[in-house]
């Protein structure tokens, strides 16, 4: 399947409904996608069940702190930079390319780097949301090793990494982040066709093309957009979509921490009065609750959409004042795993409670 | 307290006299392409009854369209020149990426990318290198550039990499006029970098416009203060508006929301401000301008600006219409409308000839719309009542009925019942609503300072700032009891010990009873 410039809109507002507020905020990202897109011709999206078993595959993306790229702008020469770059590093050539999340701006560099080089980007990713650190992908989470993997800054300087444990990785990375001025590009746990096969999330870039149409097409009030959401996520490898609370947006605060946007938003009646939602973000929404009420709990995932466009929005556009609708999804099953669980699971971002699957947990969502 | 509320608009410039709540006077006339003129009439309009009033009007509020006008319209806007200072970052993303075409060609094509800025850390992205900076200016020198717009990576947490290429820019060439990006902006280099861009644009415009605003009150001999409304619905003082003339960017319906609010008595609502050239839809909600939460576009452009969540369309009474009726807008004769209707015997067949023809009002010389084919009418009049039953059911907020208020000049358009209305109201004075809107637009107060939260807990540091924000508002004249916090903005400055951030709350008011001279609307 051919994807052109056309597709891009529908695409990265998809992207971010299922960023669950991280990714950073894929405007830029979008400009320079199309900017790539319009100079190279449509970049090729593929099926993952179309690969070559023996295709050499890697995952490319951008690890940091999302606010951080509100300011220092990527720019669109970076992931074919850093493509080649790894391919230095490994002495091979990639067949293709894969997103680490079907996040923000992480869904699209993917599309950038593939077009410029005319190799076909595979339709999935390794998270199915977007989380914060490497070891929740399900790449690693079947056994990939993340490296050898290379690191770009916004200043063309290169880092490589070769270790065997993706926890040294990721806190190698997100050291080299900090100093690399909060936002860099990297190309990571290369793979075989087969191996990705195993450890996909499938088809959710398609997937979110389609969410953003439905965000489009029925653009307007958070509650009218539910159910038609609810139907494309039915008919889904999701789980089910409940509305959790709506109200406006009475605290936001955050600060890049470890290189990581570090916050949290408080969201209270319209009346103000009666009890208020608290959600708590590294980079991505991860938990809401009311006092120690879980409402919603990562993995599954946690979106906040504008009260009356349905637009979703990312952690780092919360203001105060909003009026704002929070959604909840389930999560892909994979996820729901005690495998996976192992590394996603509320105690893994240091919150003092299990995960609690979001059906469950209707009787203490606000009714609509 | 007596006060003057005025709506110059592209069309109509529109005035009205307040004792408290109650419109003593109001008056409607044709915006004069000197504004001042214009203005002048209607000041005449409104106090000719009594002129010993002059000396008892203790305020005088002023709305302006122009400045939105001028982006949408792309008129009045001089060239800038864009400099960001942010390479090596953004490479192939300059200035204008994302724009429309024809306002980008507006501006000119003088855009420039710069080494130098910070990182969200405080170490530099880049070095400010001399030689690019003398390279830049001369270049502005040689295409004699007369308005220019700077942005940095950063510049929220740092500005100086701004401020001291404005230094620069300024020494070398004397008279430029200069927007900063921190001035006008919050994070997000990109909306802050295009505010920047239009404000400099209209920097000169703002200058004329002001001085006839300006001209206008002096002639008439009133001495009174003098304020411009701005798009969150607080005032500024001239020589602020002639700064930032952007901050007025959707005053226009902020103050028609408010005036139909006052009006009606009405706290929820929707509203249609019809004027010459478009219809606004807005929404009240508590009584107040609900606000948009997304990125908002003026004029296709993308900002950060906090503004009411307003839909514009290209429908108002001066619209051209297709000469099969089909199409109505977006094209508008505005302000010409006098001369250019077939009403007023003139050869451009508009929206308002159509509801003259359909019998629906009496304008000009209704003989003139006669010949009209009759067909041509009814599908013209049901395209103008599609468009506006698409507008309120897109803005509705929930798929309740709400009492739809018509205002502005152009609600003669509606000549039917919108389906998506649980009932229309066209208040007494709707056709000035705009005016009223400025007369009662609110006293803001704003403290802005850095504040370490490891010193001063956060909840301790807003209330503190919250504190100080009302005490300017007060002392510049808003009534305790309504005042109520408006914004509150953090950025967190990560390379300071101490967990600093610059922390900013401005507060909201009504005008109590009397003004105090003594107050600054604006502390720093």
């Amino acid at each position: 399947m051919k994807l052109t410039v056309d597709a891009l809109p529908d695409l990265s507002s998809g992207a971010v409904f299922l960023a669950t507020g991280g990714g950073g905020d894929p405007y830029v990202a979008y400009l320079a996608t199309q900017k790539v897109l319009a100079e190279h011709g449509p970049a090729e999206l593929i099926a993952v069940e179309d690969l070559d078993d023996d295709a050499f595959v890697a995952a490319v993306g951008g690890v940091g702190a999302p606010t951080v790229s509100l300011e220092l702008l990527p720019s669109i020469d970076d992931p074919g930079i850093a493509l080649e770059a790894f391919e230095r590093h490994v002495g091979r050539k990639l067949d293709a390319v894969v997103s680490f999340e079907i996040g923000g701006g992480n869904s699209l560099i993917p599309l950038i780097a593939a077009a410029g080089r005319g190799i076909p980007v595979v339709d999935g990713d390794g998270m199915g949301r977007a989380l914060p650190e490497a070891q929740m992908m399900t790449y690693p989470i079947a056994g990939i090793p993340s490296t050898p993997a290379v690191a770009l800054d916004y200043a063309g300087n290169t880092a490589t990494f070769s270790t065997d444990s993706t926890a040294t990785y990721e806190r190698h990375i997100r050291n080299l982040a900090q100093a690399m001025g909060g936002m860099i590009t990297t190309v990571e746990h290369p793979m075989s066709g087969k191996q990705l096969k195993s450890s996909i999330v499938p088809g959710t870039i398609s997937f979110s093309i389609e969410i953003g149409r439905i965000l489009r097409e029925c653009r307007g009030n958070a509650h009218r957009i539910l159910a038609p959401l609810r139907e494309a996520f039915a008919g889904s490898l999701y789980g089910e979509l409940c509305h959790i609370f709506t109200g406006k947006v009475a605290d936001y605060s955050s600060a890049i921490v470890g290189g990581f946007d570090i916050g949290q938003a408080v969201i209270e009646s319209f009346e103000g009065s009666g009890p208020k939602l608290t959600i708590d973000v590294k980079n991505e929404f991860l938990l809401a609750r009311i006092g120690d009420q879980v409402l919603a709990s990562v993995p599954d995932l946690i979106t906040v959409l504008d009260y009356e466009t349905s637009t979703p929005i990312n952690a780092e556009r919360l203001r105060y004042g909003q009026r704002v609708s929070v959604v909840g999804v389930g999560c892909p099953d994979y996820y729901r795993s005690a495998r996976a669980l192992e590394v996603v699971a509320p105690r893994c971002f240091g919150f003092d409670c299990d995960f609690a699957p979001l059906e469950k947990l209707t009787e203490y969502h606000q009714s609509i | 307290m007596l006060r003057i509320g005025i709506d110059v608009g592209g069309t109509h410039t529109d005035a009205v006299l307040l004792d408290g709540d109650e419109v003593v006077a109001s008056t409607k006339s044709l915006t004069s392409s000197d504004v001042s003129s214009g203005i002048l009439d209607a000041l005449e309009a409104i106090l000719a009854h009594d002129r010993g009033i002059d000396q008892k009007v203790e305020a005088v509020m002023l709305g302006t369209t122009q400045f939105t006008n001028a982006v949408i319209e792309r008129r009045e806007l001089a060239e800038v020149a864009a400099i960001r200072i942010g390479l090596p970052s953004g490479r192939g993303i300059p200035p204008k990426t994302g724009w429309p075409e024809d306002i980008s060609r507006c501006l000119g094509g003088n855009v420039y990318m710069l080494q130098g800025g910070y990182l969200y850390d405080g170490w530099p992205l880049a070095e400010l290198n001399e030689r690019e900076v003398g390279t830049v200016i001369d270049d502005l020198k040689a295409k004699k550039v007369e308005a220019v717009a700077i942005s940095a990576a950063f510049s929220p947490m740092n500005p100086e990499p701004e401020r001291l290429l404005a230094e620069r820019v300024r020494a070398a060439l004397p008279g430029v006029r200069i927007t900063e990006s921190h001035s006008i902006g919050r994070l997000g280099i990109l909306e802050r970098e295009n505010a920047a861009m239009l404000n400099a644009s209209l920097l000169g415009f703002a200058d004329r416009v002001v001085d006839s605003f300006v001209k206008a009150i002096r002639q008439r001999g009133l001495r009174c203060r003098f304020f411009i409304s701005q798009n969150d619905g607080t005032l500024m003082d001239a020589d602020f508006a002639r700064r930032f003339p952007a901050l007025t960017f959707a005053s226009g319906p902020t103050n028609s929301l408010r005036g139909a609010c006052r009006l009606t008595g009405l706290n929820d609502a929707i509203v249609v401000d019809i004027g010459g050239t478009t219809s606004d839809f807005g929404v009240l909600q508590d009584g107040f301008p609900r606000e948009s939460n997304i990125v908002i576009d003026v004029g296709g452009v993308r900002t950060n600006f906090r503004m009411p969540d307003i839909l514009s369309i290209g429908l108002g009474g001066g619209s051209h219409v297709a000469r099969d009726g089909s199409a109505v807008g977006p094209r508008s004769v505005g302000h010409e409308l006098v001369s250019k209707g077939l009403v007023f015997g003139g050869e451009t067949l508009t929206a308002t000839d159509i509801v003259v023809a359909a019998g629906h009002a009496e304008i000009g010389d209704p003989k003139k719309a006669q010949s009209l084919d009759p067909d041509v009418v009814k599908a013209a009049t049901r395209e103008i009542s599609r468009m506006l039953d698409a507008g309120v059911e897109k803005m509705k907020p929930s798929s309740d009925p709400l009492p739809v208020v018509l205002v502005g000049g152009g609600a003669v358009l509606v000549t039917e019942q919108l389906q998506a209305a649980s009932s229309m109201l066209l208040p007494e004075h709707s056709g000035v609503a705009n005016a009223i809107g400025a007369a009662i637009a609110q006293i803001g107060g704003e403290a802005e300072r850095m504040i370490s939260y490891d010193k001063t807990p956060r909840q301790d540091a807003i209330r503190q700032m919250t504190e100080e924000a009302a005490r300017v508002a007060l002392t510049a004249g808003a009534e305790a009891a309504s005042i109520r916090v408006a914004d509150v903005e953090e950025t967190s400055i990560s390379y300071m010990p101490g967990n600093a951030v610059r922390l900013r709350v401005k507060v909201v008011g009504d005008i109590a009873g009397r003004f105090c001279d003594s107050a600054s609307l604006r502390a720093e």
